[in-house]
């Protein structure tokens, strides 16, 4: 058998073949296929499990030392130029694959459990299947334009996923919003990738470093237009990856079913835009000023995104928006020059945020239970409270991935969040000083989650203040008057508890791949770096930093279980009241998303209105000033009801023919 | 018509089967065959229903399909850049009228996706009941036509062909159009036919100059020694022809009104088809005859569709009208030929063409739709659309695939072409730098545009809760086998096409190099500018001479 490494461009292939048969099956046979769900459910699922199975046997061929395999052919071409199209496989790719197909497969057994009633789960399947052969592709992509290529792939099916439940208006809105923010992305990656080409000749990730660097040294490329091509490429990322100021898709993006915020908006697509921040590091990290701009974007990033978490009711939305600053802290760390760091928080943070998106999946199935199926209700924590008696494994798990993403030791959050900060400290210490306090937030907004999901009371048969929440969500409540048949809470089947029991052990121990003086994680992806890492390690660099964070991680946690736990503070009297703005500011998120529907999506639809107006005013305006259509449409059109218009044609048209039958007497001759 | 030029032709076709099928009259067949079937229609046992009647159109567009493809396998070499499966009759001497049909790289995949999109587009007229048989007569007149269109080497007779599927496409906007049928019918013809003289003016003032008898033939244009002030001025007369055609922004404003009263069919012709001749005779006559007018012109083609993609784009966005929305999407689409054919890179250029037949393909799919939808909802409003989705899950389904390759999602089409357009143009150093930035950045505000445009429509369709005045209606049922067959057989070559792009480039890049290396002859002979890069050789030109 020939190594797995040899024949990777399988690995995404496996997962298309079924979604491409399903789909078809879908759109064919739509009853058919619909009745026998498990049978492709189950398909799917055991192909992705082929993909995860090579996948892993990649990662242990990189292990063992096998080299880096790349493989092209010529794709397109045209005069001198050649498109070459085909795949790579190195450690970064098998490490991402292993992970990409792992994850992918734990979501797809917990999307069996949850979305066992939808009237779509094999179409759910099918888009899942897609996106995962899409994901796979983008990582094994061995130049920018094929990046490119997977890159609108997993967003188009960001979009069919967020949009999957397409008889809601919020979740309409959020998958155009999703595609369209990301096309603002693309638009500055797209012309990156082209300028790039044209200075370099290549779409090769290290060619391209080595041409724009030779390009620079003789003066044929200036600066400028380097830097520029740099920023025009990161502008991708700053999508993908959901950095400020182009973060505003991720959190609306959780009108999707939660297994997907899970699967893409957590742990695998999202994490794209790192992934090429990481593949371009040979590029960056020939400009010192390009590695600022990124480590500041991500400073920003983590921080807003840590601060609106801190105020948000909606438990998918707090999570998202600790993805974002999670996302922050991995461009922060690409800023710093240490992809390896930021990579290890890309895998670490995957496994415990995609356990917590999944827990509360699991919350909101049994809360529909008892509100319905309402997202404002179902998904809001004033509604919660108490749970952890009624969902051992739910809660149990939520709280290991609490003290995971808040950098408590051993945890994996600590250890990968811990190499960053370090970097950052080296590099741009007042960023590390930022980080440092947004760990201090993390650590509060999680377990203010956690308390209010899992501790207290269970407040959810409160129905006024289902009302008022109803009311406040501006939702015609007549509509949702009906009665449902409540029923009562319990955890969810094993299925959907499963992957978050799966997923709690890489999220306890998968730190220890990376511990700072003896980093197995960099020794594969790096291992010129690595060694250098364990020359300079030194316990008591080390040790402040680590006791700092985790002091300051602490201090978090201590606030929110006495505010939302022992309720011995009050933060709403001690915060809210006493700095009212900064509340308001920090619960309408920065007013961004104001500013993006005044300025971008009211100020498009005004100029395009505008320019309809001129089209049909000014520029047909004087074509019918001619008179000539004036005179068909106005008068003249009795003349043409009698179809005498018509006849005349036909007059002209038979002149011509007959013109051209005489002529035709004439004896021809061929040639 | 003459008999003796028919015997004559009829006793050639019997000769050369005899000789092997690479002497087979493959294109004049190909041209004729629809014609002439056509004339048999009216003979057709009249039920009222045309049942009889679409099976024969069916039929006679499937073998005229067929016949395009025996020509492009057995009698065309795609490592040969000239004008192959060549037929020359001499018809009207003294018109100077040749009977000149042949293909080379940029007239063959035009002729297959002509017909090819005539084929479905016949299957898409399935349910026309008003007067079948004259509306089955135009279609295969206008199938014969338009290869007619795409084949013909004489530039007198491509003016015929070119007035020849006019009356077709004007009939049948008059006759099956919406409710401002003949306000949009006229339009069309007052844009089209008053357009069309300048090509015959051009074509007289080419096939007579520097000789005494007229020559129209493109091999001997193209060996013609104009003078520069002489291609100008043609040069003007036939963008101006085929920029209505095209179109180019502002000389559009005949197509969202003919676009809009369009019944499927001919939509999917309209779109597939007609606006593709406008961007072929632009390679053809501009690109091809006069590279020193093209030379100077092609900067203005470039920001030209700029302004196409943008203005286009953002029309679109705002109009509430779906068949309206789709019309301005299609110009914002032909904006990339108008760049690759100025680009001077071969890349550019292929990208170009590939743009043609990848809006062919896109563009007769969605204006499909477009029909079915409202053969279904009654009304073309997006204000009285929404929630649709739910009732009609496979037409979303459809819906959506054919939007997201109108977008230029990557394995579709689109996105090949746009992106071999765009690479062409920005690392072709015939222009300077400031020029392609500024032009690359603007073009692609596109990328951004589409989308808006394109998912907003949809979710205003299909997305959100159902429209009870909609729901009401029995008539929105899922789309039926026939409806998924014909979109199927153009998302096929769309996803083919996106996947592996060579399957159609290869076909024509031979012609396209030799066009692009004329072309650059001519630039380089071009002072240095704002927008030119500059002179690497500078020759002299050669005075005027008109």
């Amino acid at each position: 058998m020939p190594q797995a490494s040899e024949i990777a461009w399988l690995i995404p292939v496996f997962p298309l073949i079924g979604a491409v048969l399903s789909g078809l099956g879908l759109i064919c046979a739509n009853k058919k296929i619909n009745n026998s769900r498990e049978i492709v459910s189950i398909s799917l699922l055991s192909l992705v499990g082929v993909s995860a199975v090579f996948s892993y046997k990649t990662l242990i061929e990189q292990i063992d030392g096998y080299q880096s395999v790349e493989k092209l052919f010529v794709w397109a071409s045209a005069g001198d130029f050649t498109i070459p199209m085909g795949f790579v496989l190195d450690p970064l790719g098998s490490v991402m694959l292993t992970l990409v197909t792992t994850i992918t497969l734990l979501v797809m057994i917990y999307s069996h459990g949850y979305m066992a009633h939808d009237k779509g789960y094999v179409r759910f399947f099918t888009y899942l299947a897609l996106f995962s052969s899409s994901m796979m592709g983008l990582i094994i992509s061995p130049n920018l334009l094929e990046i490119y290529v997977f890159w609108e792939l997993v967003g188009m099916c960001s979009y069919l996923l967020v949009g999957f439940w397409y008889d809601r208006d919020g979740a309409a809105n959020a998958a155009q919003k999703a595609f369209v923010v990301n096309r603002v992305g693309d638009f500055g990656l797209l012309l990156g990738i082209l300028g790039l080409f044209w200075a370099t000749k290549s779409f090769d990730f290290n060619e391209i470093a080595i041409g724009v660097s030779q390009s620079v040294s003789e003066n044929s490329l200036p600066v400028w237009a380097a830097l520029l091509l740099c920023f025009l490429v990161f502008l991708g990322p700053m999508a993908k990856s959901a950095q400020f100021p182009l973060h505003v898709w991720l959190p609306d993006a959780m009108e999707g079913p939660t297994p997907i915020s899970a699967l893409i908006h957590a742990a695998t697509m999202v994490a794209a835009g790192i992934f090429l921040v990481a593949r371009l590091q040979p590029l960056y990290s020939l400009f010192p000023s390009i590695q600022f701009i990124i480590a500041l974007v991500g400073t920003i990033t983590c921080f807003l995104g840590a601060s609106i978490a801190l105020t948000q009711m909606d438990l998918k939305k707090g999570l998202a928006y600790s993805t974002v600053s999670q996302l922050g802290y991995m461009m922060l760390a690409m800023g710093c020059g240490a992809p390896v760091a930021g990579i290890f928080h890309l895998i670490t943070h995957a496994c415990f945020k995609a356990m917590l998106f999944l827990g509360s999946g699991s919350v909101i199935h049994a809360m529909e239970e008892v509100v319905g199926h309402q997202p404002v209700l179902a998904q809001d924590m004033r509604l919660m409270g108490g749970l952890r008696k009624k969902m051992p494994f739910t809660s149990i798990t939520f709280l290991i991935g609490c003290v995971a993403i808040s950098g408590i030791p051993p945890l994996a959050g600590f250890w990968s969040k811990d190499e960053i900060l370090g970097n950052a400290f080296i590099s741009f210490p007042a960023f590390w000083f930022v980080g440092l306090l947004t760990a201090g937030m993390t650590a509060f907004y999680m377990f203010r989650l956690y308390f209010l999901t899992f501790e207290g009371d269970f407040r959810g048969e409160n129905k006024e203040l289902q009302k008022e929440l109803l009311l406040a969500s501006e939702i015609n409540i007549e509509e949702e008057e009906h009665e449902e048949e409540h029923g009562s809470l319990h955890e969810s089947p094993w299925s959907m508890t499963f992957p978050l029991v799966f997923l709690a052990v890489p999220s306890v121990i998968i730190g220890f791949m990376g511990f700072p003086w003896d980093s197995k994680f960099a020794n594969l992806l790096d291992p010129e770096e690595a060694l250098i890492a364990l020359e300079s390690f030194e316990l008591q660099e080390f040790l402040p930093l680590a006791i700092a964070s985790v002091f300051i991680a602490s201090i978090g946690i201590t606030i929110a279980y006495q505010a939302y736990f022992a309720k011995k503070i009050n933060l709403s009297k001690l915060f809210a009241q006493r700095f009212p703005s900064v509340n308001k500011f920090l619960s309408n998120k920065w007013y961004l998303d104001d500013i993006n529907e005044k300025l971008f999506v009211k100020g498009s639809r005004k100029l395009a209105k505008e320019v309809l107006e001129v089209d049909s005013k000014v520029v047909d305006g004087v074509v019918n000033l001619t008179g000539l259509v004036t005179l068909g449409s106005g008068e003249g059109l009795k003349y043409f009801e009698t179809g005498r218009a018509q006849f005349y044609a036909l007059i002209v048209f038979g002149g011509v023919i007959l013109l051209v039958a005489i002529f035709g007497f004439q004896s021809p001759q061929v040639t | 018509m003459s008999s003796y030029f028919f015997t004559h032709f009829a006793l050639h076709t019997i000769g050369t089967l005899g000789g092997g099928l690479s002497d087979f009259p493959w294109l004049s067949v190909s041209i004729l065959f629809p014609i002439g079937s056509a004339f048999l229609i009216p003979f057709f046992p009249d039920n009222g229903e045309g049942k009889q009647v679409r099976w024969f159109a069916l039929s006679v567009a499937l073998i005229t399909f067929l016949v395009t493809v025996g020509s492009y396998i057995n009698g065309f070499d795609i490592n040969n850049e000239n004008v192959q499966l060549k037929e020359s009759i001499n018809w009207l001497p003294k018109l100077g009228l040749t009977w000149s049909v042949g293909a080379d790289g940029i007239s063959m995949p035009l002729i297959l996706l002509t017909s090819f999109i005539t084929a479905l587009a016949v299957l898409a007229a399935w349910p026309v009941k008003f007067k079948p048989k004259l509306f089955f007569f135009l279609i295969l007149i206008m199938d014969g036509g338009q290869i007619a269109v795409f084949a013909v080497q004489d530039m007198l007779l491509f003016f015929l062909s070119w007035e020849l599927e006019l009356l077709p496409v004007y009939l049948l906007l008059a006759i099956w159009g919406g409710k401002n049928r003949q306000y949009a019918a006229t339009k069309f013809i007052i844009y089209t036919a008053g357009s069309s003289i300048f090509i015959l003016l051009a074509a007289l003032a080419m096939g007579f100059y520097g000789t005494e008898v007229p020559n129209f033939e493109f091999s001997h244009l193209a060996n013609q020694d104009f003078g520069q002030n002489f291609q100008i001025l043609c040069y003007i007369a036939l963008l101006v022809a085929f920029g209505v055609k095209l179109p180019i922004v502002p000389l559009h404003t005949w197509l969202p009104d003919a676009h809009g009263e369009a019944t499927a069919p001919v939509h999917m012709l309209l779109a597939g088809i007609l606006l593709k001749m406008g961007g072929y005779a632009l390679l053809r006559f501009n690109a091809q005859l006069l590279p020193i007018a093209h030379a100077q012109f092609s900067p203005l083609l470039i920001v030209l569709g700029v302004v196409n993609i943008i203005y286009a784009a953002l029309t679109s966005f705002a109009q509430r009208n779906l068949k309206r929305k789709i019309a301005y999407s299609s110009i914002s689409h032909m904006g990339f030929v108008l760049i690759g054919i100025g680009s001077f890179s071969s890349l550019g250029t292929s990208g170009a063409m590939l743009q043609m037949v990848s809006h062919g393909l896109i563009g007769a799919s969605l204006f499909f739709l477009v029909g079915a939808t409202y053969d279904r909802t009654k009304t073309l409003k997006l204000d009285e659309m929404g929630g649709v989705g739910q009732k009609m899950r496979i037409m979303f389904a459809l819906w959506t695939a054919c939007s997201l390759a109108s977008l230029a999602l990557p394995g579709m089409s689109g996105f090949v072409s746009e992106l071999m357009v765009f690479t062409g143009f920005v690392t072709d150093e015939v222009y300077t730098l400031p020029f392609r930035v500024i032009m690359a950045s603007l073009a692609a505000i596109g990328v951004i545009l589409t989308p808006i445009y394109l998912l907003s429509m949809l979710r205003e369709i299909f997305f959100g809760k159902e429209n009870p005045k909609l729901t009401e209606d029995k008539n929105l049922i899922d789309a039926e086998p026939r409806e998924v067959y014909i979109i199927a057989c153009l998302l096929i070559p769309i996803i083919g096409i996106g996947l592996y792009p060579r399957l159609v480039t290869e076909s024509y890049l031979a012609t396209v190099n030799n066009l692009v290396d004329r072309d650059l002859n001519a630039v380089k002979s071009l002072p240095k500018t704002n927008v030119f890069a500059g002179n690497k050789s500078n020759q002299i030109l050669k005075a005027p001479t008109i």
